[in-house]
């Protein structure tokens, strides 16, 4: 459906002073281009002044077939007719021929040497293209100025190229210095005014680079743009895009493809075939039957081309209704570039527009083809063209204009941030709508130049008089209302469409500057200069509409799509920057004065109006969030982000939401989701005490379960704790008792200073509940960190702060916070450095942080956390030891789990080695420093502590005492230094020996019995003969030797020295042992 | 509606000097300026005129004579519906070299019927006193050529530039009548018989 909104973006109109009929029209480059009916002449007229006057005359080769203007190189293109041949040229310097009389130079492609242009005055030239084929239609590439002709059955592409006027003179200087006889001849007045020489002036030329052949296909007309080409035959539309190969054989290699796969069936050609209705997008493209072949033709070091198939549209003849077969072609094929600040140079969107009578239909061709709108029009259409911001159409009697959807297009591509909760943009597939239709008499063709229309029309010659306003002004409303009609609309039964077309048809806003000369009575045909408002001004007149609709049917979809279609036209202009803007505007201007406008005046004027349209765009996302707020459940989500981009306050939103005091106090879908939303992300700003009181209001009233979460969000800190308890314990008793709601309501007991309710509400559910509901709503424990939702969004550490709960469980309940701080972690609702923070900011010295670190070690299954708990709690244990030596300021504290609760519940915590209970003292120090020193030991104990980093804090400990002595050995234990290991317990306690070498050396270290610790201690028995400890560890060990080794082996161990009765009875077991073996 | 004005291509050749460019400019803009830059190449101007009460526009290509610009020349012959082979009367060789300009003409310009082509023949610098060329010697080789019209000509002080454009007018007019009583009708299909363009050289 297409809707029809008589809005104005036709500002006034102006007839240029032509003198012939015009036969071809064409614009571009400030100048608008006419081409009298059958002749040979082009007048230029200056469309950047008021009135258009005659900038320049010349003649051409031959009678204009075709014209087009090119922005880049400022180039015209022609194929003419002469003596029934047809030829292809380009005609450069155009502007140089203000006096008709100049001369004209002329060449042939390629051949760059002549012309005056080479050695001072500066003079049109025409450059002669030959082509082996007929040239049907030709286009000229608005981002390089390359040249796109097509034929009958070939497409050829033409690169520019530009030649520095100084680069040439030097090039050519040879040949040119013998033409000159006195190279001090002065220029020949008639060249123009100037002689000087222009060095930043290029000399076009062109080079034939690529030839396509589409054998099947007539082609009729083509694009080009950025490297995207468009080819159309009566019913077929086909883009390619071609791309200089990366590598030759690359290139080479759909030529094979195609070419093989191309061969049609033979037999084909006996049945008439009519052709299915088709659309095939990017890889699908290739699949249609159109064979296309590449040709090269440049010199060897050229670039090397590569084409794919991105888009393909066959339209079947009976596909139509309402319009003869004969009549349905394919015309106003376009390619269209979108440019934006972040790209001035390579487009960042482009379009591809084509229609038939019927239909048009506009594709995004960049990032992903698409379908953006197809254009159903209300009568037959001749030709359509499109323009920044609209798309404007002619009938044989009206111009015609619509909305389109390439801003949507372009915003995207430039803000990834579109369409998510921070964004929004009207889809691109929005609908389209008519802006307005007005009606001209015989048009026969139409061209834009930035925002002016430009129309030719032809009446026929019985309706040659202009009928008088009156009866226009009735025919265009019975037109109207046929328009409504034919798209589903009967005026009559909605009122503001009524009302609409009963409104004067020739606004204030339409005037009329025909001067009194011109009566446009007398010939048959004029040329219009159609200029069309600011598509700001359309903006302001869309939101003027919006507020009729706003007060008959706030609920209309109407409004949210008149609302979209002034957004997208903020967008439009937004997206355009103030440079472009110039340059679009200025061009190589017809006659631009230097200096007549400063172009600080200029970069802050638009600085200005820069501002202007990022207000305007904030207004309008307000109203759109307003539209989106009452919507249904598909798009209501969609007032989050239009609201956020308007810049409006919570307590602006609400403001605009509450409902009309007479009406029911129900409130929009999408309003509650915006407070939802906003709600949960932890913005700083607190809401007054009104504010949140209303909020808790709204929700109770309609989501009454979300209570406990907005009651938990930090914005609401402020609402009244009475109240809200009230309005709490009501929805207790509706809704049933759960945690978190016993919890928020515990909480704000706690506000109210009610200790005793507080207590009884917390002692409602066991721990282990209370840990869930904290799971459940973590907000209810900490504010900040990006909310409860996410879990802090993605590694961004941000600050989180414990709520007044918190603290109160600290101070309390200290084993449930440390208990739901670890839950919170393990389901990824805080982040560990978060959690750190939060202890540290609940003070109690560290203890409870220590103790959630011991908690997590218990609970935690992500080790990457473990290791670094793991380093932590030892260094705390260190720092405890050394503390408590110190003995001034040791802190009092008691752990929530002891060194014997960590060993049996924690696996990280190994079980004391047995040799460690003759090192440890009893009773010698404080219970502290035994806890400390347990959990350290039993750290060490277990199978994760990676000894050697914590080696260097040990280091911190002196090994004089006893218990420091035996860290530091469990230390040389643990990275499997025995043998010093045994030295230093046979030096400090060798009563502990024994216990130590049963432990420890086993298995592999088994041979470290007799390898070390025998002959150790047969050295310090020798020593001391009468230490019992240490013979009797000698026996002990002896006992061990005999067990394990063999008697020859044994012998061998024997000291020379040795008493043999002592070894003896060793000797002997093991023998009797080897033997039973 | 308007009367259709007819578009004519004429063309000068002659030896580099003997005034084409002089001729051209004394005949669009009324000028005559002695120090012209040389002409490289091709350049054409327009200009509209009546004759014999019919809208003409004169599509006038002046070309450079020098034999190292041939290449960027006879393309452009094609098309011609006139050619102006031009001389200089202190100029002997120039006279001589008549023959092969026309040659160079039909060879280039594909002539399909050689003998029927209007050609007109200038002598220009009649102002000049030390003449190499005679009228007679001009006048004969004209009439044995093709009983080609001959005109005497000065850019410097006018003399017969008009006549001699005109009379070319006439002559291009003149054939077409004969043309347009051949072909019963002026409709004729191009895309039946695509002819080539201007073919490169
Ligand atoms: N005296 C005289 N000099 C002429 C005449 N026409 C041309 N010239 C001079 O002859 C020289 C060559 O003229 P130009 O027009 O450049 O010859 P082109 O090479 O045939 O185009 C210039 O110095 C002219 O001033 C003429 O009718 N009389
Ligand atoms: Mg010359």
């Amino acid at each position: 459906m297409v809707h029809v909104y008589n809005c104005h973006p036709f500002k006034s109109q102006q007839i240029v002073q032509v003198e012939q009929e015009p036969g071809l029209v064409c614009c571009g480059g400030g100048a608008l281009f006419v081409v009298a009916t059958g002749g040979c002449k082009v007048e230029v007229y200056n469309l950047e002044k008021e009135g258009c006057p005659l900038f320049c005359r010349f003649a051409t080769m031959g009678t204009v077939k075709s014209i087009q203007h090119s922005k880049i190189g400022d180039y015209l293109v022609t194929i003419e007719e002469k003596n029934n041949a047809t030829y292809l040229r380009a005609y450069t310097n155009w502007r140089y021929q203000a006096e008709e009389k100049g001369r004209v130079g002329v060449r042939l492609l390629g051949h760059l040497l002549g012309g005056a242009s080479v050695w001072g005055g500066v003079q049109m030239e025409i450059i002669e293209i030959p082509m082996s084929e007929r040239p049907i239609a030709v286009s000229c590439c608005p981002v390089t100025g390359d040249l796109l002709v097509g034929c009958e059955k070939t497409v050829v592409l033409f690169t520019l190229s530009r030649q520095n006027q100084q680069n040439l003179q030097n090039q050519s200087q040879q040949s040119v210095q013998n033409s000159l006889p006195n190279s001090q001849q002065s220029c020949n007045p008639s060249q123009g005014p100037t002689s000087v020489s222009h060095p930043n002036l290029s000399i076009l030329d062109f080079e034939r680079s690529v030839i396509l052949h589409l054998p099947k296909m007539s082609l009729k007309q083509v694009a080009l743009c950025g490297g995207y080409v468009a080819v159309n035959a009566e019913l077929e539309v086909l883009v390619l895009k071609l791309e200089a190969a990366s590598d030759p054989a690359a290139a080479e290699e759909p030529l094979e493809t195609s070419k093989s796969a191309a061969e049609p069936p033979q037999d084909q050609d006996d049945f008439l075939l009519i052709p299915r209705h088709q659309e095939l997008l990017e890889s699908k493209a290739k699949d249609c039957d159109i064979l296309v072949t590449m040709e090269k033709t440049g010199l060897e070091d050229q670039a090397q081309y590569q084409f794919s198939y991105i888009l393909f549209r066959r339209f079947s003849p009976e596909f139509f209704q309402g319009c003869r077969v004969e009549e349905m072609q394919i015309h106003s094929l376009q390619l269209y570039p979108l440019f934006t600040s972040n790209s001035l140079e390579d487009p960042t969107c482009v379009f591809c527009f084509f229609s038939l009578p019927t239909a048009g239909y506009l594709y995004s061709l960049k990032g992903g083809v698409e379908l953006l709108s197809a254009y159903q029009y209300p009568e037959k259409v001749l030709q359509a063209v499109m323009s920044d911001h609209l798309l404007h159409v002619i009938t044989k009697n009206a111009l015609q204009c619509f909305t389109v959807r390439c801003s949507a297009v372009a915003a995207r591509m430039e803000d990834p941030y579109i369409d998510t909760t921070m964004k929004a943009c009207p889809p691109s597939t929005l609908e389209v709508c008519a802006l307005r239709i007005q009606l001209f008499i015989g048009l026969r063709s139409v061209c834009v130049y930035n925002q002016r229309v430009i129309l030719l029309s032809a009446a026929d010659t019985e309706t040659q008089q202009e009928p008088e306003r009156r009866c226009l002004k009735l025919k265009e409303n019975s037109v109207l209302t046929g328009i409504f009609l034919a798209v589903g609309i009967d005026p009559a039964t909605t009122p503001a469409l009524e009302n609409l077309l009963s409104r004067p048809f020739l606004s204030r806003k339409w005037t009329i500057s025909s001067p009194k000369e011109t009566s446009t009575v007398g010939h048959g045909w004029n040329l219009y200069v159609v200029d069309t408002v600011h598509p700001f001004t359309l903006y302001q007149e869309m939101v003027e509409y919006s507020c009729r609709y706003v007060q008959t049917t706030p609920q209309s979809h109407s409004l949210r799509h008149l609302l979209s279609e002034a957004h997208l036209l903020l967008r439009a202009c937004l997206l355009q920057t103030p440079e472009q803007k110039q340059s679009g505007q200025g061009d190589p201007a017809v006659s631009s004065k230097p200096g007549s406008n400063g172009a600080v005046d200029k970069n802050s004027a638009t600085q200005a109006n820069r501002q202007e349209l990022e207000e305007a765009l904030r207004q309008n996302s307000a109203q759109l969030g307003d539209c989106f707020s009452r919507a249904s459940q598909k798009d209501c989500h969609l007032a989050l982000p239009y609201y956020k981009m308007s810049g409006l306050t919570v307590a602006e939103v609400i403001s605009r939401n509450r409902p009309p005091p007479e009406g029911p106090s129900s409130y929009g879908l999408g309003f509650l989701f915006y407070l939802k939303l906003h709600l949960l992300e932890e913005t700083e700003q607190h809401l007054t005490q009104e504010e949140a009181d209303e909020i808790i209001y709204i929700f109770s009233q309609s989501e009454p379960f979300l209570l406990v979460s907005v009651c938990a969000s930090p914005c609401m800190i402020n609402c009244s704790a009475t109240r809200t308890l009230q309005i709490l314990q009501r929805l207790e008793d509706t809704a049933g008792v759960s945690v978190p709601l016993t919890i928020i309501m515990a909480a704000m007991a706690l506000r109210l200073g009610k200790q005793q309710d507080y207590t009884e509400l917390m002692e409602r559910h066991a721990e282990m509940q209370l840990v869930y509901g904290f799971i459940e709503e973590p907000r209810l424990l900490l504010h900040g960190g990006g909310g409860g939702g996410g879990g802090g969004g993605g590694g961004q550490h941000s600050q989180v702060h414990p709520t007044s709960l918190a603290r109160q469980l600290a101070n309390t309940q200290p084993g449930l916070l440390v208990a739901a701080m670890v839950a919170l972690h393990e389901n990824c609702k805080v982040q560990l450095e978060q959690a750190d923070f939060v202890f540290k900011e609940l003070g109690c010295e560290n203890t409870l942080l220590v103790d959630f670190w011991e908690a997590m070690l218990m609970a935690s299954s992500q080790d990457a956390v473990i290791q670094e708990l793991l380093f932590r709690v030892a260094s705390v244990y260190i720092d405890r030891l050394t503390n408590s030596i110190n003995g001034s300021g040791a802190p009092k504290y008691k752990s929530l789990k002891g060194a014997d609760d960590l060993i049996t519940s924690c696996s990280h915590y190994g079980a004391l080695y047995p040799w460690l209970t003759v090192l440890n003292p009893t009773h010698s120090t404080t219970s502290e420093h035994q806890e400390a020193l347990h959990k350290l030991q039993s750290l060490l104990c277990g199978p994760s502590l990676s000894v050697g980093s914590i080696v260097p804090l040990l280091e911190r400990l002196s090994g004089e005492t006893l218990w420091g002595f035996s860290l530091h050995l469990l230390c040389a234990t643990r990275r499997g230094q025995y043998e010093s290991s045994i030295e230093q317990l046979l030096d400090r306690c060798p009563q502990a020996i024994i216990a130590y070498a049963n432990h420890q050396l086993q298995d592999k270290y088994m041979t470290l019995w007799w390898q070390k610790l025998l002959p150790e201690l047969c050295k310090r028995t020798r020593a001391a003969a009468d230490n019992g400890i240490l013979l009797g560890a000698l026996k002990e060990t002896l006992v061990v030797v005999a067990m394990e080794t063999s008697p020859a082996e044994f012998l061998e161990l024997i000291p020379d020295d040795g008493t043999a009765s002592y070894f003896l009875p060793h000797l002997l077991t093991c023998s009797q042992r080897h033997l039973m073996a | 509606m308007t009367t259709k004005t007819s578009l004519l291509k004429v063309i000068l050749l002659g030896d580099g000097g003997v005034g084409k460019s002089s001729i051209m400019n004394r005949y669009v803009t009324n000028k005559f300026d002695a120090h012209l830059f040389h002409t490289i190449g091709v350049e054409f101007l327009n200009k509209d005129l009546e004759v014999d009460s019919r809208q003409v526009t004169l599509q006038i290509w002046d070309t450079a004579g020098q034999e190292r610009f041939r290449s960027l020349r006879t393309p452009f012959y094609r098309g011609s519906d006139c050619c102006l082979l031009t001389f200089s009367v202190d100029d002997h060789q120039s006279f001589l070299n008549l023959g092969n300009w026309k040659k160079e003409f039909i060879y280039y310009a594909d002539v399909k019927e050689p003998e029927k082509f209007p050609f007109v023949v200038l002598g220009n610098k009649v102002d000049v006193t030390e003449r190499q060329v005679s009228t007679e010697e001009a006048r004969q080789w004209c009439q044995e050529n093709g009983d080609y019209p001959y005109y005497e000509t000065s850019a410097k002080d006018a003399t017969n530039v008009a006549v001699a454009f005109e009379e070319a007018v006439r002559r291009v007019l003149a054939a077409e009548e004969r043309t347009v009583h051949l072909i019963p009708t002026d409709t004729v299909k191009l895309h039946r018989k695509p002819r080539s363009a201007a073919a490169c050289c």
